[in-house]
């Protein structure tokens, strides 16, 4: 004690463990020199005594794992020597009788056992008949070491050595070196040995321990499963074999151990080994072992390893026939799975959801078309929400996680929110989400049927996929009441108008009913829901004059055709009427203006009546509703626009409208904006239409604007503005000269022109003026250059004064 | 003396046992324990020779009272070395008194001799053979012994039992072996099987001792006037590491690389030989728990060996045949304690070292041990050696 902490007062525990490896590789290399030494002068008994030497160095109980490991990778590569030299002596006939015996005394069972298996081999090697009964006698003596990890190296060392002389004939065959079964009865037993001695290393030492102890085991585990692998690699273990003899042993081991690690990694391991023409047949011995692990054992993990291992088999063969039709792939997992979930009472529910997860993969790989599995799948899932007495699921928790990975998988596996809805239990599971999981699924759908631009044709469908989403649409009992973050809210929103323009069907009383549908969908929150109907409204009523336009495109088809439009028109004017109830103004407004346009061109029966109706309900809104003067402004010009184009209007209904616009114009609060709105309104005199389609053509009234334009400029007081204001007339006076209005003439545009060049030298220099200057020069080099090279049937410029 | 003072004849006695070009010798120790060969005997063979008499001096002759010859087994017990205890001797005259002229060579023959007992030298204990020529003179006699060795054979034995035991120390350690005879011959193999049934120490390792116990003295019990020796002829480790309920290991133990004799039960009242496997466990405190049960040791004739192992050079033949079968290795635990319940074999004690320490003489056990286990093989004890 006091020599050894004076020698070596400050080792790390690593440091100790190189410097242990170290000196016992000291040996190993010495005693391996010597070894060789002593075989090549013919001294067998000395090598042999060396080699007893060396391998006494793998007695330690000192070593860790690695350390151990590199020992005996060092010592068993100086075997090989040993070995070789004896095989050579033996293929020369230099045949030493007994050796077998002899080496048994090796008074130590470790260098013995290794001593021993080193013979073995060259015996099996020279003489394939001993092959049977040699290898059950080695590995039976193997144990002897109930060390775990001397026993588990040992044991690797046995099945390591014999790797490549396994007897691997037919079972039946009268082969004296023994059959594939007596192969595997050896490797079977090995492996149930070293499993032992693996298990058995969790359980010894100090609970404090226990991290490094699975560590440690973690790192030995291949030893374990490289038994499994030997198996796998035997020819002839066919379909039967497995069955009967290969499969039961490995699985009565995994579940006797009573060891989570072990159960989760040979699990893991026989999934990986064998060939999946062999899982498919042993479906239920595996899966009912499935059951009986340890609670600590994650079966979920294994499950989904096979299941994800069979749905990759099966779409890699599908061309070869894919999975055989007398396997019910589907229902013995299912049935399974249930069991497991049963049988496992400690399983947390969102493992069980997890495994649901997994059986939908594989109905969707291996059933692609089976749209009645996943619903199976989902009713499962339903049934043990119902069975946990869940009553909702919580957005941040685990349960969550998984169930929203279910629900994602028909959408992004079908692309096809139609044949989702096709799901039963599609709608019911998505209830137990809470307001955030459902709004998130809600997206995630609509996402999904933008992007593949799925069209959803029925009313019945809208229903469905409204309501699936219906947390996007309309305020929910269990949202919470703190705002959420606009700029979200408007983006889901956005997402639930684009939805609305995917409710279509090609037949146009099917869309109206669409329509229809959806409307008292989106209304239908409507107390606090005004601040969505501004994002989701819109796009009905832009659907809906699209339908009358149809209509119209299909009226020698359908008499009832002009009703039909009235109604829809009736329908879209309480639509954007809800919308004023919303206490919006322009949006209403501007539907009404292009509701207005669209009646105007498909002039149904009495569609004046609405046109007009239309067009008064925008004045409305526009006196009542828009105080704010750029409002107005940018509104009046809105409407003079749509009046301009309108058609619709006979003269006794559009003289008032015009007449009205004008007013409304010259009532603008500021005189700017007079002037710009009056200046604006020329046109529903110029190009505004007759009912015949002509335009107006009204040069008197077109200048009479004009002029009240330049008397209203000339009321400003800023002289910035008001240059501003006569630069735009100018533009005005020249639009309607050049369209040829008569009423306008060259001494106008002279007066304004100098006025112009009169007043702009007054202006501060600033960028403000610099643009009006800009605006004027451009002006004028439009004229400059038309009266050099003036149009064919142009007007003229004569006397024209820049 | 005679031949000291130059007068008086002598003669150089030489014997020549017949046919010792192919007889079969064997080793045995000394006293000291230097080993020696001599000519193999068995039990009823005749013995006979030649005695060859060479006179140191020729031309003069030898006056003798005889010359005999005489055939004798005897048991010399080292603390008493006055005694010889003859238990066979037998006389043939070779010569009446008179004179010798020249050299002379007699033939002798015992027929059929009883060797009932097996040649043997033991720590305190002498058993030999020997061949004594006699010259009887009137003052010293010109003598010459010659040893011969002689083993026993037996043949198999009637009644051949597995020994099957379940021992334990209550509470602590249940284990049933089980060793495949009871009776082995010294080339033979231990094959056997310990089953743990309860396991709640913690085992380090587990070895299989084989004791020799020789005790002298009259009778076989204890007294003032015998000497019991313990002698720990071979150890060899059978398990590593700490086994738990239920497993079982292998037990196989090959006797012909030992340097054993056979068992001898009270030779002659003298002294007897016995042997005893003594099965050890060390826990990790390294107290050893140990069973000692006593194995009949018996020499098997040669012959039937050599077909075996002679000429037959072929691996095959030198498979051993107690290769472990697998078939019947394996038992249930569970069923085992059932089972154990129902039969309720009386369960013996194992003595643990602490609680019994006149179990085991310390020459034995105590004095070496340091966990290291010698191994024959670097005793080179094989017949590799020669």
């Amino acid at each position: 004690m006091f020599r050894s902490s004076m020698m070596a007062p400050q080792m790390s525990p690593q440091e100790e463990q190189e410097k242990m490896l170290d000196e016992a590789l000291g040996i190993v290399k010495s005693q391996a020199f010597q070894m060789k030494r002593s075989l090549d002068n013919g001294k067998l008994m000395d090598g042999l005594k060396n080699a007893s030497t060396m391998l006494g160095e793998l007695r330690t109980s000192l070593l860790s794992p690695k350390s151990y490991y590199e020992l005996y990778m060092a010592i068993t590569d100086e075997l090989r020597h040993l070995e070789l030299h004896l095989y050579d002596e033996f293929q020369k006939g230099r045949k030493v009788t007994d050796l077998y015996e002899l080496v048994q005394y090796a008074g130590n069972i470790v260098p013995r056992l290794y001593l021993l298996i080193t013979v073995g081999l060259v015996y099996i090697k020279t003489n394939s008949c001993l092959k049977r009964d040699l290898l059950r006698d080695l590995v039976e003596m193997c144990r002897g070491v109930q060390h775990p990890l001397r026993g588990l190296f040992l044991r690797n060392y046995l099945l390591q050595v014999t790797r490549n002389i396994l007897p691997d004939n037919p079972e039946g065959a009268e082969e004296s070196e023994g059959t594939v079964r007596d192969a595997v009865d050896f490797v079977l037993m090995n492996f149930a040995e070293m499993n032992k001695l693996w298990v058995r290393m969790q359980h010894q030492g100090h609970s404090r321990d226990k991290e490094r102890r699975e560590r440690e085991r973690e790192e030995l585990k291949i030893l374990v499963g490289t038994n499994l692998v030997r198996l796998s690699q035997l020819e002839n273990v066919n379909l039967d074999l497995y069955k009967k003899l290969v499969l039961p042993g490995i699985l009565e081991q995994v579940v006797s151990c009573r060891d989570a690690i072990a159960q989760e990694y040979l699990m893991e391991c026989i999934i990986q080994v064998f060939p999946d023409e062999f899982h498919l047949q042993t479906l239920n011995a595996f899966l009912e072992s499935c059951a009986q692990l340890q609670p600590g054992v994650n079966v979920k993990n294994v499950i989904i390893s096979l299941v994800d291992r069979l749905a990759t088999f099966s779409q890699r063969t599908e061309s070869s026939g894919g999975i055989p039709n007398d396997v019910k792939l589907f229902d013995i997992f299912s049935e399974q799975v249930a069991s497991v979930i049963q049988s496992r009472q400690d399983m947390p529910p969102e493992d069980m959801v997890s495994l649901e997860v997994s059986l939908v993969n594989l109905a969707h790989k291996c059933y692609a078309d089976r749209v009645d599995y996943v619903d199976k799948v989902l009713g499962c899932t339903l049934h043990i929400f119902e069975k946990l007495n869940v009553e909702r699921v919580s957005y941040e928790s685990a349960v969550s996680r998984e169930l929203m990975r279910l629900m994602k998988i028909p959408v992004d596996q079908y692309n096809n929110i139609l044949t989702v809805l096709k799901l039963q239990q599609y709608a019911p599971l998505l209830e137990y989400f809470d307001y955030k999981g459902r709004k998130s699924l809600a997206a995630y759908i609509i996402i999904n049927i933008l992007e593949n631009d799925t069209l959803i044709p029925t009313p019945e469908e809208v229903d469905t996929v409204l309501t699936m989403v219906a947390s996007l649409i309309t305020d929910q009992p269990d949202q919470p009441h703190e705002e959420e973050d606009p700029e979200d809210f408007a983006e889901e929103q956005g997402l639930v108008g684009r939805l609305i323009h995917h409710l279509k069907s090609e037949v146009p009383d099917q869309q109206y009913l669409i329509l229809s549908a959806a409307r008292k969908h989106l209304g239908a929150g409507k107390a606090e829901g005004n601040r969505r109907i501004k994002f989701t409204l819109p796009p009905i009523v832009f659907q809906a004059y699209q339908l009358a336009y149809k209509y119209k495109a299909l009226k020698d088809q359908d008499d009832m055709w002009e009703k039909k439009c009235q109604k829809i028109f009736k329908f879209c004017h309480q639509t954007i009427t809800a919308l004023m109830k919303a206490e919006l103004a322009e949006l209403p407004l501007r539907l009404f203006l292009q509701g207005a346009l669209a009646v105007g061109r498909i002039q149904f029966e009495d569609y004046e009546t609405v046109a007009y109706e239309f067009i008064s309900q925008a004045f409305s809104i526009y006196e009542d509703e828009i105080s704010d003067s750029k409002a107005q402004l940018a509104a009046m010009t809105l409407m003079v626009g749509t009046f301009e184009q309108l058609a619709c209007l006979s003269e006794e209904n559009a003289e008032p409208v015009r007449t009205q616009c004008t007013l409304a114009a010259s009532k603008l609060l500021k005189k700017p904006d007079q002037c710009r709105g009056v200046a604006t309104c020329c046109h529903l005199f110029w190009s505004g239409k007759k009912i015949s389609g002509e335009e107006q053509h009204d040069g008197k009234r077109v200048l009479d604007c004009l002029k009240k334009g330049v008397r209203i400029a000339n009321q400003c007081m800023d002289s910035s503005v008001q240059v501003q204001l006569f630069v735009e007339l100018l533009n005005h006076y020249l639009y309607f000269y050049e369209k040829g209005d008569d009423q306008v003439t060259v001494q106008m545009l002279n007066h304004l022109i100098s006025k112009i060049h009169e007043e702009l030298p007054n202006l501060e220099t600033n960028e403000e003026t610099e643009q009006i200057s800009k605006h004027f020069s451009n002006t004028l080099d439009h004229l400059r250059n038309r009266m050099e090279s003036p149009e064919a049937d142009g007007v003229s410029y004569e006397g024209l004064v820049l | 003396m005679q031949s000291l003072f130059g007068f008086g004849q002598s003669a150089d006695i030489d014997l020549v046992l017949d046919g010792y070009e192919n007889r079969k010798s064997a080793d045995i120790k000394t006293e000291e324990g230097k080993k020696e060969r001599h000519l193999l005997y068995y039990d009823g063979e005749t013995v006979s020779g030649k005695v060859n008499v060479s006179l140191k001096k020729p031309g003069s002759k030898l006056e003798h009272q005889g010359i005999k010859i005489e055939f004798i087994g005897q048991i010399d017990l080292f603390y008493d070395r006055g005694n010889h205890h003859e238990f066979t001797s037998l006389v043939k005259d070779l010569a009446r008194p008179g004179e010798l002229m020249q050299n002379t060579s007699y033939n002798f023959e015992f027929a059929n001799v009883e060797k009932p007992f097996e040649s043997y030298t033991g720590s305190n204990v002498r058993l030999r053979y020997f061949l004594r020529v006699t010259i009887v003179r009137r003052i010293s006699d010109i003598v010459k012994e010659v040893d011969i060795v002689v083993h026993t054979l037996s043949s198999y034995p009637d009644a051949n039992n597995s020994i099957k035991m379940e021992v334990g120390i209550e509470d602590c350690l249940h284990i049933e072996f089980e060793y495949n005879k009871s009776k082995y011959h010294l080339k033979d193999v231990i094959v056997g099987k310990i089953y743990f049934l309860l396991v709640r120490i913690k085992i380090k390792h587990m070895e299989i001792a084989i004791i020799k116990r020789e005790t002298t003295g009259s009778g076989v019990s204890i007294g003032p006037n015998s000497y019991l020796e313990n002698e720990t002829i071979a150890k060899y480790e059978i398990m590593d590491g700490a086994p738990v309920k239920g497993e079982s290991i292998p037990i196989r133990v090959f006797l012909a690389g030992y340097d054993l004799t056979p068992t001898m039960r009270d030779i002659n009242k003298k002294f007897s030989v016995r042997y005893y496997l003594n099965l050890v466990l060390m826990d990790d405190e390294d107290r050893r728990y140990f069973k000692q049960q006593e194995i009949t040791l018996w020499r098997k004739g040669e012959k039937a060996r050599k077909g075996g192992a002679g000429n037959a050079q072929s691996p095959t033949m030198s498979i051993p045949s107690h290769l472990v079968c697998a078939d019947h290795h394996r038992r249930e635990p569970t069923v085992e304690s059932d089972a154990d319940a129902a039969n309720a074999p009386s369960v013996e004690n194992m003595k643990r070292e602490v609680d019994s320490p006149a179990e085991i003489t310390s020459s034995d056990l105590g004095a070496d041990s340091n966990s290291a286990i010698q191994s024959p093989l670097e005793a080179n004890p094989s017949p590799l050696s020669d």
